[in-house]
């Protein structure tokens, strides 16, 4: 991205250059080893999320009185927890809440980030000195606190876990968009748009916001991974997802006091769900980034 | 420079207002008084009056402002004492937990980078980025009950919690903080490692690293003199970012290991709508975050001449 | 046998009209050893008095209500030392007129004393900084003896003055006393009266049969201060009268004690106690196991099954009154049939309940506030087991025979939400679908009046009831047409008369008559579903002994030791 070396070529060309730009990238994405695992791990739970309930053996929430605590194997594969419920069941459909949560979060905070860093780095001047400050003041404030305003303001539900997370992420976005607008708005392209009177919003979002998609999609599957550590800490912390839902952050919460007297079993199985989706997600993170800044 | 920097303080002061007054009127929305947080769901609805007028928050929510504003840190509704010194001993802890976890983190991070690098591709550069991914993908929660449950539980060999018994001299404070430390540490290594990594090769790559190798200049002077000022730069960068999300990361570590800092004062204040000890947590977590960036931005500076401070802002 | 009774009638001999009823109740076999105990040193019968009394009438003294189990063996007491103590750290500041948290109420107890102390493991009251009281014949006017050679930790000595202070503030509705709850319509500052430097008499605003509750432990407010005492600023010195003086507290962390050398009892054995705050259950057990303190104030069973499965560990458990409520709106639909809400109690495995939830610590309870905890229990009445024909054959008489639908409020508070997950798995077999909403407390309660509070509002709703040495406050304020937390939305005239009478009963035979009445009403009725009692649990490594907690999380340390 190497400021005024792009020749000016016709919007036709653009495009076609651009669909021919993706097909390669995609090409090289499927020829990389890491992201292939990490593709295929994050699509083992993307089905288990959408069909847990259909995969599972047993209901998660089917209480067994009669069976708590019991190691695993049997009926019950990884053991059941203090109510006894399947906790194979429950890690299966527990990858649920997480791949909805995240996603949208990242989602939310990707739109609204970009949106306000279109406005930043195009509008300059004061637009951008009144925004920065207030983007700033949120990334002062730790995701924790955040997340506890909101939902201590607005309640506990999934919906507003995505509103805080995305709320999160808004400021730290919207600064990395700042800053490839900042380089592009120079281009002449940008320029040939204003000598041709286009509306300011037409300028931002037809004009410039194609050709900064690349650190956008790299931020946002970057952030991802991020979501999806938060999401499982604010549930562990009882901010985030709530109980009954076999939620692995707040599956560990709940059960870690077990451990010490031997059921490992309860925490076990949570902990590596969360840790081979975080992995799967920042492979493919990675692969693409390297991809697309190649 | 000395403009820079006062322009960036003056910066900073603007920031922290429009903080505290997010943060105000956040807290006004949130469901539940200080009064009934004090005396609990079962008190009579008069005595929470009384208390409530006594703590000043049935006043409208200007003059309350205002109160704040002026008597700044002011007094802590929920524990009716002035919020300075708990402010600071929890910010003293907090401080001592998070500088231990960076001097581990920050020169492990950077040698495994540059020796990464040095040996891009090959075997032990394989071990060293799997290492890093795996410790950065493990939430701190995760790896923090994980250690206790092995070497406090277990093998008895560490300390549960992370407070030192009163009057605990130097070496074993540090005893109680190693457990805490570790989940940080892990975290925050992946991120140090791969910029140090990137970085290194970046450097290894560029001009003035090929002349010097053309002009004969021997390696390991090449590496300390060029490649690893280099690679410092993005690296410091990562560290000062990286302090917003310690932060959060604390909350939960200090929560795990029953650690009374910062990351828990802030969470309690907002839980029990103890406005003037939330704000006062918050506006120190800024400080404390706004002085890392800026003191960041000027030893990148310093570091490399070729970027204009100016440029930077 | 004529020996024996000759014993009695000397014992009798000056004994009031009332003392007199409540032996003829003991020697008739109407009340046990231990309710007799209970009773008796309610009305100020001495200790030794009631000793006498019992041994003429055959057996032990004994009457206790705590079990201590785990194969620590025998320890013997020995002098000194410091015991490390882990507990809730305090939600507020440590306000004696404010504190209505355990940890805030432990921290209370361990400088402050109440003029009675509410044993939990002798279930009777013993005299403190009272030596002895009584009332006037109709429960009216209560006068109470002080203790006299007491002296506070700031060095003066503890007299009429002081408790008359004291309980003028917990009354005085202009103070945000949390007292209020309890004294309201009981107490008003001007009925506290000194007669002489060691004489109190408290003239009641209606005649209460358990006044001298309302003034001991139970009352974990109620802890006497010198007179003039700033309450805002007393966790600065914490000055009361107790075995043990503050020596430093620190906001969030802990606190240190030391033996108070003039304390006006037995001195205390060790030489000081070191309290850590812990904010959640699990680190304090794990600090336990990992050594880092001797002794868990108080735990709730559920995620502790690691310490309960380990015989290596001391643990005291005590029989308290701390329950769950389960209340249905009675004036909305389907609740308003009163089948649906026997259907309700029908369809709960409490046995299930109290060994999953409880591992076994706790009492399966009927649906009405009365049980093992208090003597005035009527037993005869019988509880209901798990019966899903049953629950579905009075669904169906209700006309909903193709089951219901309905929400359930809850609180995210100790073993709580598992309950509500429990009460809604039963409850899904006999055809009640409930979907459960799990909120923060804050939320939950919400500001804690009618139209205001997801607790007292939603259609069902599970919450929380800490231990009280008599079952009034369980019987009026969730229950009687005008009580403040009556979630149930319950109005029966009956039922308001029937408490009336029960509150103002002075003796044990009509209280527990009255009882009865009320255990059928409430059956009937089910206004409220009540799971199970739970008991108060404490744990300590094997060398800590004498230990002596409450089951509303006081912790008296003075004759603990570690050996």
């Amino acid at each position: 991205m190497s400021v005024g070396a792009v020749p000016i070529e016709s919007a036709g060309a653009l495009q076609a250059g651009r669909q021919q730009v993706r097909r390669e990238l995609l090409g090289q994405l499927v020829r990389s080893p890491l992201f292939v695992i990490g593709a295929l791990v994050l699509l083992f739970w993307i089905v288990c999320a959408i069909f847990g309930t259909a995969i599972a053996p047993h209901s998660p929430y089917a209480q067994n009185l009669e069976a708590i605590n019991k190691s695993p194997g049997g009926a019950h594969l990884f053991g059941t927890d203090g109510l006894g419920r399947d906790m194979f069941s429950r890690v299966i459909v527990g990858s649920r809440s997480i791949l909805t949560i995240a996603p949208l979060a990242t989602l939310l905070g990707t739109a609204a980030g970009t949106a306000i860093g279109l406005m930043m780095g195009y509008f300059r001047g004061i637009t951008d000195d009144v925004l920065g400050r207030f983007v700033e003041a949120f990334l002062a404030l730790p995701v924790v606190v955040t997340a506890l305003l909101v939902t201590d303001a607005l309640g506990r539900s999934d919906a507003i876990i995505v509103v805080a997370i995305g709320i999160v992420f808004t400021p730290l976005i919207a600064r990395t968009v700042r800053a490839a607008v900042l380089q592009e708005r120079e281009l002449d392209y940008v320029a040939a748009a204003r000598l041709r009177g286009e509306r300011a919003p037409y300028i931002m979002f037809v004009e410039i916001l194609p050709n900064v998609l690349a650190p956008i999609v790299v931020e946002f599957t970057v952030r991802l991974g991020y979501a999806i550590f938060a999401v499982a800490t604010l549930s562990f912390l009882g901010l985030g997802v709530q109980l009954p839902s076999p939620d692995w952050g707040l599956e560990i919460s709940q059960n870690y006091p077990q451990v010490s007297g031997g059921y490992w079993w309860q925490v076990l199985f949570d902990a590596l769900a969360i840790a081979s989706l975080v992995v799967a997600v920042n492979l493919v993170a990675d692969s693409i980034e390297r991809v697309l800044e190649r | 420079m000395v403009r820079y920097i006062l322009k960036r303080l003056g910066l900073a002061l603007i920031t922290l207002w429009i903080l505290s007054v997010i943060v105000f009127f956040a807290g006004q929305v949130l469901p539940g008084d200080p009064g009934r947080s004090v005396l609990g769901p079962l008190a009579a609805a008069s005595s929470v009056k009384a208390l409530d007028h006594q703590l000043g928050v049935d006043q409208p929510v200007i003059t309350q402002y205002w109160h704040w504003l002026t008597h700044f840190p002011g007094t802590s509704l929920q524990f009716q004492a002035p919020i300075g010194p708990i402010l600071t001993g929890d910010l003293g802890r907090s401080l001592k937990l998070a500088v231990f976890a960076f001097i581990i983190v920050v020169p492990l991070g950077i040698v495994m980078g540059v020796v990464a690098a040095l040996n891009a591709n090959k075997p032990v550069d394989r071990l060293i980025s799997v290492l890093g991914l795996s410790g950065t993908t493990v939430p701190e929660f995760v790896s923090g009950i994980i250690l206790l449950l092995i070497f406090s539980i277990a093998l008895k060999l560490l300390p549960v919690t992370a407070t030192a018994p009163s009057g605990a001299g130097f070496f074993t404070s540090l005893k109680y903080l190693i457990l805490p430390v570790i989940p940080l540490v892990l975290v925050l290594f992946g991120y140090i490692m791969r910029m140090a990594r990137a970085g290194t090769i970046e450097a290894l790559d560029s001009d003035y690293a090929r002349t010097a190798t053309l002009k004969g200049l021997p390696r390991a002077l090449m590496i300390r003199r060029h490649v690893l000022r280099n690679s410092l730069l993005p690296t410091l960068t990562v560290v000062a970012t990286q302090t917003g999300y310690l932060i959060g990361g604390l909350v939960v570590v200090e929560t795990l290991f029953n650690y009374q800092g910062i990351g828990k004062l802030v969470v309690t204040a907002a839980t029990n709508k103890d406005f003037p000890m939330l704000e006062a947590g918050v506006l120190t977590i800024g400080v404390v975050y706004m002085a890392v960036t800026l003191l960041a931005d000027i030893a990148f500076s310093l570091l490399n001449p070729r970027i204009r401070l100016a440029a930077a802002e | 046998m004529i020996r024996r009774n000759r014993d009695l009638d000397r014992l009798r001999e000056g004994r009031t009209e009332l003392e007199n009823h409540y032996i003829d109740e003991l020697v008739s076999g109407q009340v046990s050893r231990r309710d007799f105990l209970r009773r008796g040193s309610m009305i100020g019968m001495s200790t030794p008095l009631l000793g006498a009394i019992l041994a003429a009438c055959g057996g032990s003294s004994g009457g206790g209500g705590s079990s201590s189990t785990g194969s620590g063996g025998s320890t013997t007491p020995k002098a000194g030392g410091t015991l490390r103590v882990a507990i809730s750290q305090p939600a507020a500041a440590v306000n004696p007129l404010t504190v209505s948290d355990a940890g805030g109420l432990c921290m209370l107890n361990q400088t402050g004393e109440f003029l009675i102390f509410d044993s939990n493991e002798k279930l009777a009251l013993q005299p403190m900084l009272a030596t002895s009281w009584k009332h006037n014949g109709d429960g009216t006017i209560w006068t109470f003896k002080l203790r006299t050679g007491v002296t506070f930790h700031n060095g003066a000595s503890m007299t009429a003055d002081d408790v008359v202070w004291t309980f003028q503030q917990l009354a005085d509705p202009k103070n945000a006393s949390n007292a209020l709850s309890t004294f309201t319509g009981v107490l008003i500052p001007a009925g506290v009266k000194k007669v002489d430097a060691s004489t109190v008499e408290f003239h009641l605003e209606a005649a209460n049969g358990n006044f001298p509750y309302l003034v001991s432990s139970d009352n974990y407010n109620a802890i006497i201060v010198p007179k003039g005492t700033d309450y805002g600023k007393w966790q600065s010195n914490f000055v009361g009268t107790g075995a043990f003086k503050l020596s430093s507290y620190t906001q969030g962390v802990g606190a240190a004690f030391v033996k108070n050398p003039n304390y006006w009892g037995t001195k205390a054995l060790l030489d000081g106690t070191s309290f850590k705050f812990y904010t959640s259950q699990s680190p304090q057990i794990l600090a336990l196991q990992g050594g880092d303190v001797d002794v868990v104030g108080q735990f709730v069973p559920f995620g502790a099954t690691s310490l309960l499965k380990n015989s290596s560990y001391k643990i005291i458990a005590l029989k308290s009154s701390n329950h769950r409520e389960l209340s249905m709106r009675n004036d909305m639909a389907p609740f308003n049939d009163p089948r649906v809400r026997q259907a309700v109690g029908w369809a709960l495995d409490r046995k299930g309940m109290v060994s999953a939830l409880l591992a076994g610590y706790g009492t399966v309870a009927n649906d009405y506030p009365f049980g093992p905890r208090f003597p005035s229990t009527d037993t005869s009445v019988p509880a209901r087991s798990q019966n899903i024909a049953k629950a579905k054959q009075l669904l169906a008489a209700a006309g909903h025979s193709s089951g219901i639908s309905t929400t359930m409020k809850t609180e995210i508070y100790e073993e709580v939400p598992q309950l509500a997950q429990a009460i809604a798995a039963d409850c899904a077999k006999a055809g009640i679908n409930i979907k459960v909403d799990t909120e923060q407390q804050s939320a939950y309660y919400g500001k804690a009046t009618y139209g205001n509070s997801d607790w007292l509002d939603g259609t069902m709703s599970l919450v929380d009831y800490g231990d009280r040495g008599v079952p009034n406050v369980f019987l009026e304020a969730p229950l009687t047409s005008k009580g403040p937390w009556n979630a149930a939305h319950f109005h029966n005239s009956t039922y308001d008369g029937l408490v009336k009478q029960y509150v103002a009963a002075l003796d044990l035979s009509s209280q527990r008559q009255i009882a009865g009445k009320i255990e059928n009403l409430l059956l009937q009725e089910t206004p409220i579903v009540y799971p199970y009692w739970l008991d108060g649990l404490t744990a300590s490594t094997p060398s800590v002994g004498g230990l002596n907690p409450t089951s509303i999380a006081q912790l008296y340390l003075n004759a603990a030791y570690k050996s």
